[in-house]
């Protein structure tokens, strides 16, 4: 039998061992930590407080067949096919599946790591979700600088989602007028991607949430409160909401060529195969694919990528669909592929109520039970249809 | 004159070429010239907003049906 070897049960690692034969493969998933976690709920924790519990262990998200294994991977020869793991050893394989996700890096930015562990942020885990709960629920009001610290992030929506659902939150709790808020972002404009700015740029305006583009996080001044950018701009709190810049796995990978400056791991954009080899692959925001790292993304490549390993076809296309809360019980979805740019997409109750219903049925789709489903509205929701229906007129 | 750091951003719609400029641009020293490669249209204007807001120089922009190319050299870092 053939083995698998596939590092990380996150959404990559876990939707690739599921859609893999188990009677013709022999399946193993490593992964340090036990537990899998439902990432886009993190916003929910940081600016509700919500108490949803969101893990699960991925011992019970493998079907039967697939081996899952608690180890902590510092090492990958891929010329050796060897794998080396801090507590079990040395893994060997046939083919390599590398789903590790990004690592957040707050010590790269200069005054970040005593922010980031003071206030916490929307994006790491649980624990520094509701740290940053613990300081919204408390404040009185005043300048809060809320975005993200670097270019890259995972699921771009989600930035933006945070100064919304933080814009509703103050109002709820009556305190809109006593707060201002600032997004700051590094690029340039609100949303990045322009046709879905311009859907959501009015909510930002009418919201009053101010926008500093350009703002590329350089260094964070404490004892000042004060955010300094790249581009030279300058930005005070009083409470400072700040994602951590991230970057690929803490993994020595031989050969190192195969990883770029920020660790991660370069593959082709359809195929997902590690440059140079085609025993090997990178799923997921642990890999440098020119689209978004979120989720979906990550489970359509690893769908791709395990049918690739079972010797038939399988390709990624570039899909994206990233949900969109704007608050106040509406949402929109973020569509997009290689060849068809993000269409403007208008945020509906309908909307809001699928991104909450996902929420709901997210362990069913890493078992792969809901791909029927997902087919059918990937289908119908087609970049390039969505693109013919919804175009932005020349005056609006 | 040193290497041309090619910033190959083609197919990237979201976030888009902006992601990579940025990135490079924090990675970049006085100097250096990066030629960034894409297929997005909006990459023009971007990259343009970007060089103003920075302090740096778009040196030449060429389209061909593939891609376009923005050459673009860092004065300020
Ligand atoms: C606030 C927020 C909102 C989001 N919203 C959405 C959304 O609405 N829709 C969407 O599609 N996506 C969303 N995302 C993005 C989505 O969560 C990620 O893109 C997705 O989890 C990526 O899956 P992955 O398998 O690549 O990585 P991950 O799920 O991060 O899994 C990586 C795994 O690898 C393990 N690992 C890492 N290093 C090692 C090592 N050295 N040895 C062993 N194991 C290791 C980790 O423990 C982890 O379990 C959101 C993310 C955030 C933070």
């Amino acid at each position: 039998m053939k083995k698998v070897l596939i590092i990380g049960g996150g959404g990559g690692g876990l939707i690739t061992a599921n859609h893999l034969d188990t009677n013709e493969y022999d399946v193993t998933v490593v992964d340090k930590s036990d537990l899998h976690f439902y990432q886009p709920w993190f916003l929910y924790i940081a600016f509700k407080g919500s108490k949803r519990k969101i893990s699960r262990p991925i011992g019970s998200l493998v079907k039967p067949g697939v081996h899952f294994v608690q180890d902590e991977i510092n090492t990958i020869n891929l010329d050796e096919r060897k794998v080396y793991g801090s507590k079990k050893g040395i893994y060997n394989y046939d083919y390599l599946v590398i789903a590790t996700g990004t690592t957040p890096d707050p010590d790269s930015i200069p005054g970040l790591r005593q922010t980031y562990d003071e206030y916490g942020d929307y994006h790491t885990s649980v624990w520094n979700s509701a740290k940053l709960w613990s300081h919204i629920s408390k404040f009185k009001g005043g300048t809060i600088a809320i975005g993200q610290a670097s270019a890259t992030c995972k699921c771009p929506p989600s930035l933006l989602e945070g100064a919304f659902l933080l814009e509703e939150h103050l109002r709820k709790v009556g305190l809109r007028e006593k707060s201002k808020i600032v997004f700051f972002t590094p690029f340039p404009r609100a949303y990045s991607a322009e046709p879905m700015n311009h859907v959501v740029e009015p909510f930002v305006k009418e919201r009053g949430i101010e926008v500093m583009p350009f703002f590329d996080v350089d260094t964070v001044d404490g004892a000042n409160k004060t955010i300094n950018s790249l581009e030279g701009d300058s930005l005070k709190y009083d409470l400072p909401i700040i994602v951590p810049p991230c970057k690929g796995p803490k993994i020595k990978i031989i050969p190192e060529t195969v990883q770029d400056e920020d660790r991660f791991i370069k593959a082709d954009k359809k195929y997902m195969k590690i440059v140079g080899y085609d025993d090997a692959f990178a799923v997921g925001d642990c890999n440098t694919l020119p689209t978004s790292k979120t989720g979906v993304t990550a489970h359509l490549e690893a769908m791709a990528v395990s049918e690739i390993i079972q010797g038939r076809y399988g390709e990624f296309d570039g899909r994206i669909n990233c949900p969109f809360d704007t608050a106040y019980g509406k949402a929109t979805f973020v569509i997009a592929d290689y060849n068809n740019p993000v269409a403007p997409y208008p945020p509906t109750k309908v909307k809001h109520f699928m991104k909450m219903t996902m929420a709901r049925i997210y362990w069913m789709t890493l078992m792969g039970t809901a791909d029927p489903i997902f087919e059918q509205f990937f289908n119908y929701t087609r970049p390039e249809k969505l693109n013919k229906k919804y175009v932005i007129s020349e005056q609006s | 004159m040193e290497g041309v750091k090619i910033i190959d951003s083609r197919g990237a719609a979201c976030p888009g070429p902006i992601t990579d400029l940025a990135r490079a641009y924090r990675n970049s020293k006085v100097g250096d010239v990066f030629e960034l490669w894409a297929t997005d249209k909006g990459v023009r204007a971007d990259t343009q907003a970007w060089a103003t807001k920075t302090g740096n120089e778009i040196t030449e922009v060429k389209e061909d049906p593939e891609k376009i190319v923005i050459r673009i050299k860092i004065n300020k870092r």
